[in-house]
C-alpha cells in the first residue's frame, strides 16, 4: 500500500506540474485600444424628431443639411438622392483608380453619351440626352476647365446618367441655383463621390442658365420620375450594395444646421398646459362624485383611456382607484368612467395627437378642486 | 470612457495563482480533495494490482491442487509459506484436519463442522482481506462533488461580498474570484470521477474473486467430507 500511495503522489505531482505550466496565465484581452461605444439613447417613441443622430444636441432638431433642392414633394428620407430611399447618406468614397483617366478631356463627350454600364439606373431614357450632352458639356469646358472638369469625366465614367441631373435641378426652382454656384463648385469632389442615384454633376447645373437648355428640361423630368418609381426597390438594393459609392440617402432636403435627433419624425408636439387642464377640468366637470367622498381625502381614483385622432374612445377606459371606503370607491370609480364616456368626443389639436392619445389621469375626488 | 484594464486589478490567474488567492476554507477544501485524489488512486493502484495478483495466485494453486497431488504432501508445501486466498483457506482446513485426525476425533460429524468453520473464518478474512478500503472510494466517489462544489460556493459567496464591498460589478473584478472557486469543483470532480468508476470496477473484481474462494471451500469441504467418511471408523 504504501508503494502505490507514493506512485499516486508522484503521478499527482507530476499532472499538477504539468498543469501549472500548462494553465499559466493565460494573455489577457487586449482591450485598451477599443474605441468608445455610442449608445443611442432611447427615448419615448412617440417624441422622436427628426434630426442627425451623430450632432450636437440643439434646441430644435435637425437632420444634416443637404445641398439640393428637394425634388420630391413627400420624400420622408433626409438625403440629397433624386430617389427616396432609405439609405442613410454617407460621405466617404472608396478612391476609385478611374480618376486618373481624368487627364484627357476632349474624350468627355463620347463618353458620356453611352448608356451600355450596367448599373441598376441606365435604364433612364437614353433619347432625350444625346441632343443635350453635346451641348452642355462643349459649351461647359471653355469657362470652367480647372475646377469643373474632374467630376464630369468622372461621373461620366461610372455613371450612365449624367445629362437627366442638370435637366432635373432647374426644374424646381430655377432662382436659387443663380445664388448657388459659388457654394457649390467648392463642394464639387464630395459630390462626385455620392451621385450614384442622383448623378447630377452641381457644377453643370451652375452652367444651365446661361446654356439655355430650357427646351429640354420638361422632357427630362418626366422621364426620369417614373423610372424611379419602377426601380425605387432595385435602386435601394444596389445603394445598399454599392459600397463603392457614397450613397446620398432619401430625397427629402433640410437647410438647417444638423442637431440630434433620430431618423424620422413621429410626433412630438405637446399638448400645452393649459389644453391638458381642459381635458381634465371636462372629465372632472362631467364627473357626478358619489355624496360621502369628501371623507376620504386619500382616495384615488386612475383613469386611463385611447383616444382615436377623431377624439373618440379607442378601445376600452382602464379605471382604477385605492383608498377610501371600498364601496364610495368602487362607485367613485364608475362615475370617473362615466365622465370620462360623457365627455367624449375630445376637440384636440390633430398636430398633437400623439399626446393625447394616451389620456393618464388622477384624481382626488375627496379633495376639492 | 475609463481604461477598464486600468482599473481592474492585475491577478494572476494561473493555477497556482489562483489557489493561492483562495480563502482559506476554499484552499482547505482543495488541499483536501487533493489528498482525497491522491489516495484513490493510490487505492486503484494497490487494488488492481492486488487483484491481478491474487487471481494469478488463484490459477497457480488451482492447478496444484487439481494436479493429484496429495493433499498432505500439498500441505506440507504450503505450510511454511506465506499464503493468501485459496491457498490460506486450503492451509486452514488442513490444520483444522490434522489437528482432529491426529487427537483422535470421536464424530465426523463434528469434525466436519468444526473444518467448514475454519474455512468459513479464512474466506472472510481474505474477502475482507480483498474488499479493504474499497469503502473509502465509494466515500470519495459520491462525496467528492459535494465538497468541491461546498469550496466553490463559499468563494463565489466571498467574491459576491468582494463586488459588495468594491462597489464594482466590473467582470474584471468578479472573474478571479468564480475562477478560483469553480476551481474547487474542478478538483473535486478530478477525485470523484475515478473513484466513481473504479469502484464499480473493482468491487466486481472483489466480488468474482471472493465467489471463486466460496467455490473453492465449498468443493474442497466435499472432498474433505468424502476423506472423513473412508478414515474414520464407523460408530
Amino acid at each position: 500500500m504504501r508503494g502505490s500511495i507514493t506512485s499516486s503522489a508522484i503521478i499527482h505531482a507530476a499532472l499538477l506540474g504539468w498543469g501549472l505550466l500548462s494553465f499559466s496565465a493565460p494573455t489577457p484581452m487586449d482591450m485598451a485600444n477599443s474605441e468608445s461605444m455610442p449608445i443611442d439613447i432611447v427615448s419615448d417613441v412617440s417624441q422622436l424628431q427628426k434630426g442627425d443622430k451623430k450632432a450636437e444636441k440643439k434646441e430644435k432638431p435637425a437632420p444634416k443639411p443637404t445641398q439640393k433642392p428637394q425634388t420630391i414633394p413627400d420624400a420622408q428620407n433626409i438625403g440629397d438622392s433624386e430617389t427616396d430611399v432609405e439609405t442613410k447618406p454617407t460621405t466617404e468614397t472608396k478612391p476609385k483608380p478611374v480618376e486618373a483617366a481624368e487627364a484627357p478631356k476632349p474624350s468627355e463627350t463620347p463618353v458620356a453619351k453611352p448608356d451600355p454600364l450596367p448599373e441598376p439606373k441606365p435604364e433612364v431614357k437614353p433619347e432625350p440626352k444625346p441632343t443635350p450632352v453635346p451641348a452642355t458639356e462643349v459649351k461647359a469646358e471653355p469657362e470652367p476647365k480647372q475646377e469643373v472638369k474632374p467630376d464630369p469625366v468622372a461621373e461620366a465614367i461610372n455613371d450612365v446618367k449624367p445629362v437627366p441631373a442638370p435637366a432635373e435641378t432647374p426644374k424646381a426652382e430655377p432662382s436659387p441655383q443663380a445664388e448657388k454656384p459659388a457654394e457649390e463648385q467648392f463642394k464639387l469632389p464630395e459630390k462626385v463621390a455620392m451621385p450614384q442615384a442622383k448623378p447630377t454633376p452641381p457644377a453643370q447645373t451652375a452652367k444651365t442658365p446661361d446654356r439655355k437648355e430650357a427646351p429640354e428640361k420638361p422632357k427630362t423630368q418626366t422621364a426620369a420620375t417614373p423610372s424611379k418609381e419602377k426601380d425605387g426597390i432595385a435602386d435601394q438594393v444596389a445603394d445598399l450594395l454599392n459600397r463603392q459609392k457614397a450613397s446620398a440617402g432619401g430625397a427629402q432636403r433640410s437647410s438647417e444646421q444638423a442637431s440630434l435627433g433620430a431618423n424620422k419624425t413621429t410626433g412630438g408636439a405637446k399638448l400645452s398646459q393649459s389644453e391638458k387642464d381642459a381635458i381634465y377640468a371636462l372629465v372632472n366637470d362631467n364627473w357626478n362624485k358619489p355624496v360621502g367622498v369628501q371623507d376620504y381625502p386619500d382616495m384615488v381614483v386612475r383613469i386611463k383611456y385611447r383616444l382615436t385622432r377623431s377624439g373618440e374612445l379607442d378601445g376600452s377606459i382602464d379605471a382604477s382607484g385605492s383608498g377610501g371606503d371600498p364601496a364610495i370607491l368602487r362607485t367613485a370609480i364608475e362615475g370617473a368612467r362615466r365622465a370620462v364616456l360623457k365627455s367624449l368626443p375630445f376637440n384636440l389639436p390633430q398636430d398633437k395627437y400623439d399626446d393625447w392619445a394616451q389620456n393618464d389621469f388622477t384624481f382626488h375626488p375627496g379633495v376639492n378642486e | 470612457m475609463e481604461d477598464l484594464t486600468a482599473v481592474a486589478v492585475h491577478t494572476d490567474v494561473s493555477l497556482w495563482g489562483l489557489f493561492w488567492q483562495a480563502g482559506f476554507i476554499v484552499k482547505l477544501v482543495m488541499v483536501g480533495l487533493l489528498g482525497a485524489s491522491i489516495w484513490t488512486w493510490a487505492i486503484i493502484l494497490d487494488k488492481s494490482l492486488g487483484y491481478g495478483r491474487a487471481k494469478r495466485a488463484f490459477d497457480r494453486f488451482e492447478q496444484v491442487f487439481w494436479s493429484g497431488q496429495s493433499l498432505e504432501e500439498l500441505y506440507r508445501n504450503l505450510g511454511d509459506k506465506r499464503t493468501t486466498g485459496m491457498g490460506a483457506i486450503f492451509i486452514a482446513a488442513m490444520r483444522e484436519w490434522k489437528k482432529s485426525f491426529e487427537k483422535g476425533a470421536r464424530s465426523p460429524i463434528a469434525l466436519q463442522m468444526r473444518i467448514d468453520k475454519a474455512m468459513d473464518v479464512a474466506l472472510a478474512r481474505e474477502s475482507d482481506y480483498l474488499a479493504a478500503r474499497l469503502t473509502s472510494l465509494a466515500t470519495i466517489g459520491s462525496a467528492g462533488p459535494f465538497i468541491g462544489l461546498f469550496g466553490t460556493v463559499i468563494g463565489i459567496m466571498t467574491s459576491f461580498m468582494g463586488i459588495a464591498g468594491s462597489k464594482s460589478t466590473s467582470l474584471a473584478v468578479v472573474a478571479p474570484g468564480i475562477a478560483e472557486a469553480l476551481l474547487a469543483t474542478a478538483i473535486g470532480l478530478v477525485a470523484a470521477i475515478p473513484a466513481v468508476i473504479a469502484y464499480n470496477k473493482l468491487s466486481s473484481d472483489a466480488g468474482k474473486l471472493t465467489a471463486r474462494m466460496e467455490g473453492f471451500a465449498d468443493e474442497f469441504s466435499a472432498i474433505l467430507s468424502r476423506q472423513i467418511d473412508e478414515k474414520l471408523p464407523r460408530t
